[in-house]
């Protein structure tokens, strides 16, 4: 990619709308051959970028779905074991003819064949390491591993490079472009964040999201589309226990222009039944009152005495 | 204050001030070392070669795409983040920088006409030697400086006796330990990060209890012979991959009462701060009391102002007596489905009750019956002297007092907890 405002353009192109200073740092990670680390809230857009990314620089993805126990059987590589002792017995029949020299064939089996790379399983890690051109490498909810894996992390993303104690170590073709998300349920090492880039993405602005809401969903009404997006971001404002993110405002614009709604609706009741769209605990279905929806939905802050109208 | 330099230098001059913005920085508490400064380096000339000579001697433009870039690498966490475009502003646009004064610490909350007075009568007596003895049934309540090991009346604070106003661009390691011991009134934000550190570790403590009466084995791991034998299957039979029993841990019960009453008015702020960063680094209850229990669990799991305002609610019955051993039969009651001998109860209180003396001994042997163990952490100098306190004492129904009053309290506290 020749600079990050071409960058930032292809992320465009993959449905992707970002700041330049995004762009910037993603093209930079791309130069310096770093991997870079993005925190933010859950639904802000930190796997979709990486998924974007591919699609912008037409690279492979491959994703490795972090979770406690993850161990380096499921991330790293694993050797074929039924492979190996499927080789071993057909070793041992085509020996069985010749009983003289058994021993000799069986230890040379094992020395020469059985630890090769046609007997290794890559997972993401090492397919990444392997893969042919540069592709990216999602490790998503890095905080939801422990933190024994993470420390196995670093040598990958320092050097790119992973030792296998049966053949050695395997080095990268083709550095990957690495992106590890965070949700910050965890407190990651110091270690691991000094060898990456940090982005911290946080909820768009309303013009940001305006324009990716028009970007996913072009047939709907650009008046439902703005009126919807300053909703959700006064609603953003309020004290929930999960606040939306912009998968869940493009999942509430779709449903209200599936509805055929061209406009905001000015029924409470029919917000109301497509907030299962926004809200995602009973709790703040509890604290979301008609009356507190209503003042939402009209722009109002507060509620009371110093509550002006039209005043 | 920003030394003079020119208010954004062209691409390839960027390089030469970074070291003494990556001072800068360090300054200001971000972690920048070597490897950092060099990719800042290669950063600055990467960008520099890329870009559009027509833009080269913008600085808007320049300002934008460095500090995108240098944010990325010198920030490593989202305070960090928050903290980075105030820093490079000063530090590179220091002409854009409107004057202010920024207060880092906090001052001392003003003293009213009265307690001017009261604290006149209170080193008068203390001049003539003839402090007045605590009642029997009200504990001495010590403040947080009493226990402080440094302090004493030499201590260069004012007439009070109380250190100066804390604050300053930066400190340093000599200034910790009065950190430590300072008052909940005066914290700063850094000491509430470090109570959260605090609480972490006392957790990873507490989370080592071993289940099943498993004790370490010094010669190695025990085979799991039939996930052994299970696993066998996918290589036709032969036990290639042995798997090794793991230790079940327990994350022990716990539940935290906190007095809210008039005479912790002074503390329970603090004992709900501690008792948050539990709430966040352990699946804990917490309780409030003053002559009703309530349970503030849900909305110590959230970290926001509204919350704060919602918990001040909550506790709003300042002014009322304490009837701590309704509040306990009470809390048994909500409580018993969970309580068993993995329970730890911490009530945080400085024992003075209107209930009468013998019931918190009664209240507090159903908790004990049912396998809890209690700890008693008090505000006062030493164990409370309140006659249901001692009575329970006495009929051993509580395992242990720990004073707290200041953070050093909890850091040796931490030591004591298992």
């Amino acid at each position: 990619m020749g600079d990050a405002a071409s960058l930032r353009q292809a992320l465009h192109r993959a449905l992707y709308v970002t700041e330049e200073g995004l762009a910037t740092v993603l093209w930079l990670a791309q130069n310096l051959h770093r991997p870079l680390l993005v925190e933010g809230d859950a639904g802000v857009g930190k796997t979709a970028l990486a998924t974007a990314l591919a699609e912008a620089t037409h690279s492979p993805l491959i994703r490795l779905q972090c979770f406690e126990g993850l161990d380096l059987a499921q991330a790293a590589y694993e050797w074929n074991y039924s492979r190996q002792i499927l080789a071993i017995r057909r070793a041992e029949t085509s020996n069985a003819s010749n009983a003289a020299n058994t021993t000799n064939a069986a230890a040379s089996m094992a020395d020469a064949d059985l630890f090769s790379p046609e007997y290794l399983l890559a997972r993401p890690l090492l397919r990444a390491l392997q893969s042919d051109r540069p592709a990216v490498l999602l490790i998503d909810e890095i905080d939801r591993a422990d933190e024994a894996f993470e420390a196995y992390l670093l040598e990958i993303l320092a050097d790119y490079q992973m030792t296998v104690p049966e053949l050695g170590t395997i080095t990268a073709r083709h550095p990957p472009q690495v992106i590890l998300t965070s949700n910050g349920t965890r407190e990651l090492s110091d270690a691991l964040r000094r060898r990456c880039l940090y982005h911290y993405l946080d909820y768009p602005d309303l013009g940001r999201e305006i324009a990716i809401i028009k970007t996913r969903l072009p047939d709907a009404a650009t008046q439902l589309v703005e009126q919807a997006v300053q909703f959700v971001q006064r609603l953003r404002r309020e004290d929930l226990d999960k606040t939306p993110g912009i998968a869940e405002t493009l999942d509430w614009i779709r449903a209200l222009h599936n509805l055929g709604h061209r406009h905001f609706p000015d029924d409470v009741a029919k917000i109301t039944d497509t907030l299962c769209c926004l809200l995602k605990t009973r709790e703040d279905f509890f604290q979301l009152s008609t009356e507190r929806l209503q003042h939402l939905a009209e722009g109002r802050k507060t509620v009371g005495v110093a509550e002006k109208h039209g005043t | 204050m920003a030394p003079d330099r020119p208010p954004l230098p062209p691409a390839p001059d960027v390089t030469t001030h970074l070291v003494g913005f990556a001072g800068f920085l360090r300054e200001h508490g971000l972690k920048i070392g070597p490897a950092e400064q060099v990719a800042m380096t290669e950063a600055a000339l990467i960008l520099g070669n890329n870009l559009d000579p027509s833009l080269a001697r913008n600085a808007a433009h320049l300002s934008a795409k460095y500090s995108a870039a240098w944010r990325a690498i010198a920030c490593h966490s989202p305070r960090e983040w928050r903290q980075w475009p105030d820093v490079f502003n000063r530090y590179w646009l220091p002409h854009k920088t409107r004057g202010s004064v920024r207060v880092s610490g906090q001052t001392r909350p003003a003293r009213s006409l009265p307690d001017v007075v009261a604290d006149l009568h209170k080193n008068l007596a203390e001049t003539a030697h003839h402090p007045q003895p605590p009642a029997r049934s009200q504990p001495h309540i010590g403040t947080a400086l009493d226990a402080a090991p440094g302090h004493d009346q030499t201590d260069p604070g004012d007439e009070s006796g109380r250190p100066r106003h804390q604050g300053g661009a930066s400190r340093g390691e000599a200034s910790t330990d009065a950190l430590h011991d300072r008052e909940l009134s005066q914290w700063s934000p850094e000491d509430l990060q470090h109570l959260t550190r605090l609480a972490d570790q006392i957790a990873a403590r507490l989370r080592r209890h071993v289940l099943r009466r498993w004790h370490p084995q010094p010669q190695g791991s025990i085979l799991d012979l039939r996930h052994t034998l299970r696993a066998s299957i996918a290589t036709g039979g032969v036990p290639v991959i042995p798997h090794w029993r793991k230790r079940r841990r327990d994350l022990p019960r716990l539940f935290i009462l906190v007095d809210v009453s008039r005479s912790m008015e002074n503390y329970a702020q603090l004992f709900l701060r501690i008792a948050r960063a539990f709430v966040q680094a352990l699946p804990a209850r917490v309780f409030v009391f003053h002559t009703r229990l309530t349970e503030i669990t849900p909305l110590l799991q959230r970290d926001s102002a509204s919350v704060q305002e919602k918990i001040n609610a909550v506790t709003a019955g300042f002014g009322g007596g304490t009837r701590i051993a309704s509040s306990v039969d009470d809390f048994a009651r909500l409580a018993r489905p969970q309580l068993n001998r993995s329970s730890q109860i911490w009530i945080f209180s400085d024992g003075f009750d209107a209930d009468a003396p013998e019931n918190l001994s009664l209240s507090l042997a159903g908790l004990k019956h049912r396998g809890g163990r209690v700890t008693w952490f008090h505000p006062t100098v030493g164990v409370p002297q309140s006659d249901a306190i001692t009575q329970a004492n006495c009929a051993q129904k509580i395992d242990r007092f720990i004073r707290l009053a200041t953070l050093k309290d909890l850091t040796q506290a931490a030591k004591l907890l298992d």
